[in-house]
């Protein structure tokens, strides 16, 4: 009787409790995991893992919301957390990420466009230059930021 | 930043194949200088400031930049001793790198 009157005291941690706490550091995980191995190709390449990451997470917080008895708050506030990172996360990866498939004009056999470049020092480089001379990996990117 | 690491990462194992990797941005040179200089990169840095050479190969993320400004899609072309076109990436989602074991096996192929 009285351990209901305090339920503080005395009170096991519940399943809903442990759900809870799991759910925010699931998705945590997943934002430092994906932050701090992003030089690994297998990490970087599966962008969509730290989605599914989210959406156990957010999985983790339904499962805590139903089945807590008294304090409900802790639940919905893990169940805020990782379903904004579920929904930002889904849509970052699937929607701002994709890149349109258009026509580019490189064909496996063919020779590529020349161009000349400056390079960091301000030269001009040639791409038909190194022609005869070594293989070239021509790597496009987006840039500094 | 975290995107030059990884092509950091591509090159520590590709240099040893004794190809060039030339890397093109449209970044101004001074901090793709800085950059390299920072990482130790060892490959060279071009700088295509306004896209005329992404124009040129197709390679047009129309408006993907934060800014709604065109970007380059990320792309990775092997070429031959000869200059022909023997390997080629491009990406369908801006995160997404090949892998650089893919890209020193289509060197080694040569």
């Amino acid at each position: 009787m009285a351990g209901r009157c305090r339920p503080w005291h005395n009170q096991r941690v519940s399943s809903s409790t442990r759900l809870t706490v799991l759910s925010p550091l699931v998705a945590i995980a997943a934002v430092a995991a994906y932050v701090l191995l992003f030089r690994v190709a297998l990490v970087r390449n599966h962008p969509e893992a730290y989605v599914v990451a989210f959406a156990v997470a957010t999985a983790l917080a339904v499962l805590a919301l139903v089945g807590a008895r008294h304090r409900r708050w802790p639940a919905w506030i893990a169940l805020a957390f990782s379903g904004l990172l579920l929904i930002g996360g889904a849509w970052f990866n699937f929607v701002a990420a994709r890149v349109p498939d258009t026509p580019t004009a490189l064909r496996v056999g063919e020779r590529p466009p020349d161009f000349t470049l400056p390079d960091a020092s301000g030269r001009p480089v040639t791409l038909a230059d190194y022609r005869g001379r070594k293989p070239v990996v021509l790597v496009f990117y987006r840039g500094y930021w | 930043m975290a995107e030059l690491q990884g092509l950091g990462a591509q090159l520590s194992e590709a240099e040893k194949a004794g190809v060039e990797i030339v890397a093109i941005s449209p970044d101004p040179n001074e901090q793709s200088q800085k950059v390299a200089e920072g990482l130790r990169l060892g490959y060279r840095f071009l700088s295509d400031g306004d896209l005329a050479v992404a124009r040129r190969y197709g390679l047009i993320h129309s408006r993907g930049g934060p800014d709604g400004q065109d970007v380059p899609r990320p792309a990775t072309v092997v070429l031959d001793r000869d200059g022909l076109v023997r390997w080629i990436s491009v990406s369908h989602n801006f995160q997404v790198r090949p892998d650089p074991g893919d890209v020193l096996r289509a060197v080694r192929a040569l």
